[in-house]
């Protein structure tokens, strides 16, 4: 159970990127944070894990004040978090195989991990991993020489390498075509469907229908909706999107 | 504005002309004597042209005769032989400042010969080279100095030199010194590019904003570090070769060590570029994991760099290389030390061979650093 | 059995290739990779131990020899071993004696010493405080004549005295000195009949400094300097010296001191040997870069010669560094920032030739054809296709070549080639390291700025 309160966040520049923002996600839930680029949805998600930090608000994980977590405590919490970016953030000149082994850091003993040597069972773990997602034969290849979505699957894969309760999803599949969209998102909706929560931001709407068991939408910062998909009407999508975005929703359906 | 742009473009031309018409002034340049005493370096160019690289064993044999100034001085050389190698001069004696003719019978063919006085003090005095015939046959006029005279009874006697080659061509000597000072000149840049790496690789992540630039301690340490990396790759190595060689005596030491901080300097810039560059959202991806900053470091930043770094290493050797050839001009050690002190002795052909080795090893060096550069992105 | 027999063969036959020549067992094992590495490797590790004749590293080249055997062996039976052995032998080796050739030698590097050089250096000699000076002589004889004249004078209410009037090397004197300002520092020196300084202060080698009294007058006692006669003709013949007496004082406000006068002059040397030497280098490569392009010069035979010609003297030239080149032009015109200058121009030719052609070689033949197309002329398409693709790479690398010639031009000195670098080499050797730390500010403030703008005038253009 992940409980947000009153999160605000201001950069140093001055930009205001969310205000007073509270919702809760139940355990198994698949959450999907909508809104505009700019929005404040990256924002957001990174203040969960605290690769931002929030000016103001909680943020509690299972009671835990994540939010007031030290450093150490902090790393210990991360490490059941995993996330995936719209960018894969892959090491692209290190092999598949290190890339979804990094995932296990938080877990394994550091200074093993820093002269580079592996448990046997971490390698194990590894290619069940690669396995899940049907890349098992790309181990050994650089992450730059895959295609873009298999290296979003070498990304969930090294978030899976974290055994986590919750993914958090950045935007998986902006940088994907919608076919492929569809086999990354199968993918995360198969994690969601064994228990692992998911709070993951979309762009399309119809991706959104597809696969969320909760929306919360943002505008310039600001929690503008919560509810379930089938919930956001005509009127409701002018909300979030404004007047524009008509033709946009129109080409993505 | 067209007018506005004509007016800055003529200052700006003005500028350009006023700045080299200054130059000119300042620099002293008399082109007119360039083309005038262009032939002063005839000598000088020909000889780098032509290096020492191999010379012949040489036989050598010495025939001598005695040769009294001012005649009756002292007794005149006993028998001239008839036969077998044998020096003929026109007169048997002769008064000073007077020329005569000098022949040699039957000495070795097609032989270079020099023909020397030796003083009634053992002083040897060059007089003239030439060569004989293939009959080993030589005429040369020669002049009796006033330093030639007999003294105490003692006349000085001519010898002839006849240097015939046998055997084959072998490495000169001064093509195996130059052998020897290149192998110590890639050493020192080998071991110079070496120590810097170590010391510049670490240094080079306290000067990449990225990792450094947070907080007042960190943005401060960034500042001092670029600061110190910018002054110091304003120095060429050389001038930091003469305060080393000042401190530490001549030799290689000093010029590996001047070569060395400016190449730290030199690398700790590019390093800390490549880390600059690298992709922050790797980085953040490990950190979600629960990554402390160390594994951070070894597992986001380092696969990163690695192949930058690896192509900065190799072009600085080459430049080291370089650099090298040229340190012991002041720091003494290396093919620098030995081109330096050829050129002091006036051997220029010596100093051709060193001349014609950096070229080669340069050139090679530049080849090779560009091939594994190009291989390495 | 016979299984057995055929694997043991190519494990025999491998270890004993391997063994004749590094390598050759790996060859025949299908890795040819690996074996001409090998073999390379082997040759060079030998090469440099042969070379360099201590017993010692012979270690090296037999231990990878006896590796190879034991990788051949490895390989026929299927399984290659680890480089990380001979990598490490050969990188031991090659630091090893390199550590020895550079004779690398920690216990040279005297702290007493460098504290001695460095903090000097921490009073760069550029600007000094304005002062005015009180001076006064008198001549004495060395050696003694039969009459020497007195050796009194006065000027402007000062008297200075020598008693005896004459002497001999060596021997004591008393000067003495009265009307000058009081209680100040004052500097005695010798100055011999051809006008050198001598110190007579300690040991010959320090200045005598003595204070004046409340009068303004002194008297002290000096030596006849050891080295007063040694320029003299004949030293047996009296000649007239010279002992002077110097009082500096303060008068307000600094002024650049004699160092920092050349050390400007220096710099203005240094910057404009490099522009001149730029400027002149660039209108001797523009036209060879053209010859030294391929996609110009390669099309016939005839200018496929000139272009590797031109190539191959461009890449000679750019090997020399501009300080070798630069002992030639000293011997041709004689010492000075013109030698200096000729020597950057000559290497800058080749620096600048190399990338102009490159630059040539990546034009974009699209606008070429677009202009071509459009009916324009020859003229009219280098005009507006060509030109325009190279003139700002072109500045951009004069620019820059510019900025590298003003580093070098630092050091061009060094041989005679005037600037900055003949300053240094002055100052280094008669031992004046508040000089040598004003150069080096000058140096550094010099090829810093520089940079700076060269680095922005660059962005501008590309």
């Amino acid at each position: 159970m992940l409980r947000i309160q009153n999160l605000s966040k201001t950069y140093p520049g001055g930009t205001q990127a969310l205000k007073n923002v509270s919702f809760e996600v139940n355990d198994g839930e698949f959450l999907v944070v909508i809104g505009l680029s700019g929005s404040g949805k990256s924002t957001l998600l990174r203040c969960i894990n605290r690769l931002i930090d929030p000016t103001e608000g909680k943020v509690y994980w299972d009671n835990v004040d994540v939010t007031a977590a030290p450093p150490t405590e902090l790393r210990q919490i991360r490490r059941r978090i995993g996330m995936v970016f719209q960018q894969f953030n892959l090491v692209k000149r290190s092999s598949v195989m290190t890339n979804v082994l990094s995932g296990r850091l938080g877990y394994v003993n550091p200074w093993m991990s820093l002269i580079g040597l592996w448990p046997q069972d971490e390698k194990k773990r590894a290619l069940q991993a690669l396995g899940r997602v049907g890349i098992a034969d790309k181990a050994g290849e650089r992450a730059d020489a895959l295609s873009g979505g298999q290296q979003q699957r070498v990304g969930i894969a090294r978030a899976l390498m974290q055994d986590p309760k919750l993914i958090l999803a950045d935007e998986p599949v902006a940088s994907l075509d919608p076919v492929l969209s569809h086999s990354i998102l199968q993918y995360l909706e198969q994690l969601n469907k064994e228990g692992i929560t998911v709070i993951c931001s979309l762009h399309f709407l119809d991706l959104v229908h597809r696969y969320a068991t909760r929306v919360v939408a943002l505008k310039d910062g600001v929690k503008v909706f919560e509810g379930s998909a089938q919930e956001i009407d005509r009127a409701k999508f002018k909300e979030i999107y404004g007047e524009e975005a008509q033709e946009v929703r129109a080409a993505s359906m | 504005m067209p007018t506005a742009r004509i007016i800055r473009n003529t200052l700006l031309m003005a500028l350009v002309v006023a700045a080299f018409a200054v130059s000119f002034n300042v620099t002293e340049a008399d082109f007119p004597r360039l083309f005038r005493d262009l032939p002063k370096g005839k000598d000088l160019i020909l000889a780098f042209l032509t290096p020492d690289v191999a010379t012949r064993e040489m036989d050598t044999r010495t025939i001598s005769i005695a040769f009294p100034i001012p005649c009756g001085s002292a007794p005149n050389e006993n028998v001239i032989p008839s036969e077998g190698p044998r020096l003929v001069p026109s007169v048997d004696c002769t008064d000073p400042l007077t020329k005569f003719t000098l022949e040699g019978f039957d000495l070795a063919p097609n032989s270079e010969l020099v023909i020397r006085w030796k003083l009634p003090d053992e002083r040897l005095m060059t007089a003239i080279r030439t060569r004989t015939d293939s009959e080993g046959y030589f005429t040369s006029e020669v002049e009796a100095r006033p330093i030639i005279a007999t003294k105490n009874g003692v006349a000085s006697r001519l010898e002839v030199d006849t240097l015939t080659p046998v055997g084959g061509l072998k490495p000169s000597q001064a093509l195996l010194d130059v052998l020897d000072a290149m192998f110590e000149t890639i050493f020192m840049a080998l071991l110079s590019t070496t120590i810097a790496t170590i010391i510049a690789a670490p240094l080079s992540f306290l000067a990449a904003s990225n990792i450094t630039k947070r907080g007042v301690i960190g943005t401060s340490v960034y500042y001092i570090m670029r600061f110190i990396f910018n002054v110091m790759r304003a120095y060429d190595p050389l001038s930091m070769a003469l305060i080393f060689a000042f401190w530490l005596s001549f030799g290689p030491f000093p010029g590996a060590m001047a070569l060395t901080v400016v190449t730290i300097a030199s690398l700790g810039k590019l390093f800390s570029e490549a880390v600059e560059n690298i992709d922050k959202g790797s980085l953040e991806a490990l950190q979600a994991t629960g990554a402390n900053p160390l594994q951070t470091v070894r597992y986001g930043v380092v696969p990163q760099v690695i192949p930058d770094f690896i192509s900065y290493i190799v072009y600085h050797w080459d430049i080291n290389v370089r650099i090298s050839t040229i340190i012991g001009f002041v720091g003494g050690g290396g093919i620098g030390y030995y081109l330096n002190l050829s050129i002091n002795d006036f051997k220029w052909h010596q100093a051709g061979t060193a001349i014609w080795a950096i070229v080669i090893v340069v050139w090679a060096m530049d080849f090779l650093s560009a091939e594994v550069r190009k291989r390495l992105t | 059995m016979n299984n057995e027999a055929a694997t043991r063969r190519p494990i025999a036959r491998s270890a004993i290739a391997s063994a004749l020549i590094p390598g050759l067992g790996q060859i025949l094992l299908g890795q040819r990779y690996r074996g001409v590495g090998i073999l390379l490797g082997f040759l060079v590790m030998l090469g440099t131990v042969v070379w360099y004749k201590d017993p010692v590293w012979y270690l090296s080249p037999v231990l990878i020899w006896l590796w190879n055997i034991w990788d051949a062996v490895g390989l026929a039976g299927g399984r290659a071993r680890s480089l990380l052995l001979p990598v490490l032998v050969g990188l031991a080796a090659a630091y090893g004696i390199g550590w020895q050739v550079v004779e690398i030698d920690f216990r040279n590097a005297d702290l007493d010493r460098a504290a001695a050089i460095v903090r000097p250096m921490a009073h760069p000699d550029f600007i000094q405080p304005r002062r005015e000076r009180k001076q006064m002589w008198v001549q004495v004889q060395v050696p003694c004549s039969s009459e020497p004249p007195t050796a009194r004078r006065e000027e402007e209410g000062k008297v200075a005295t020598v008693i005896p009037d004459c002497g001999v090397v060596g021997e004591t004197l008393i000067v003495s000195v009265n009307g000058m300002w009081p209680n100040t520092e004052t500097e005695v020196t010798w100055r011999t009949t051809i006008g050198d300084l001598k110190l007579v202060g300690e040991g010959e080698s320090q200045m005598l400094v003595v204070t004046t009294d409340d009068a303004g007058s002194l008297t002290t006692t000096i030596r006849v300097p050891s080295t007063a006669l040694v320029a003299a003709p004949d030293p047996s013949l009296p000649q007239f010296h010279r002992v002077y007496f110097d009082q500096y004082r303060p008068i307000g406000g600094v002024e650049l001191s004699y160092i920092g006068n050349e050390v400007l002059k220096g710099a203005l040397d240094t910057v404009a040997m490099a522009l001149l030497a730029t400027g002149l280098a660039m209108l001797f490569a523009i036209p060879l870069s053209f010859l030294a392009a391929h996609n110009l010069m390669g099309g016939n035979p005839i200018t496929y010669v000139i272009y590797v010609a031109v190539r191959t003297l461009l890449n000679i030239l750019r090997s020399i560094e501009a300080i070798i080149v630069a002992i030639v032009f000293v011997v041709i015109v004689g010492l000075g920032p013109f030698a200096g200058m000729l020597a950057l121009a000559l290497h800058s030719v080749a620096a600048l030739g190399k990338l102009y052609s490159e630059v040539i070689e990546g034009i974009d033949p699209g606008p070429i054809e677009a202009i071509r197309a459009t009916g324009a002329n020859w003229v009219q398409t280098v005009r507006y296709a060509v030109i325009p693709q190279i003139v700002p790479p072109f500045t951009a690398f004069t620019i820059y070549r510019w900025d590298i010639n003003v580093r070098s031009a630092t050091i061009i000195g060094f041989v005679g080639g005037g600037g900055l670098g003949f300053l240094l080499v002055e100052l280094i050797r008669v031992n004046n390291m508040r000089g040598v730390s004003a150069v080096f500010i000058a140096i550094a403030v010099v090829v810093i700025v520089l940079d700076y703008f060269s680095a922005k005038l660059r962005e501008r253009l590309v």
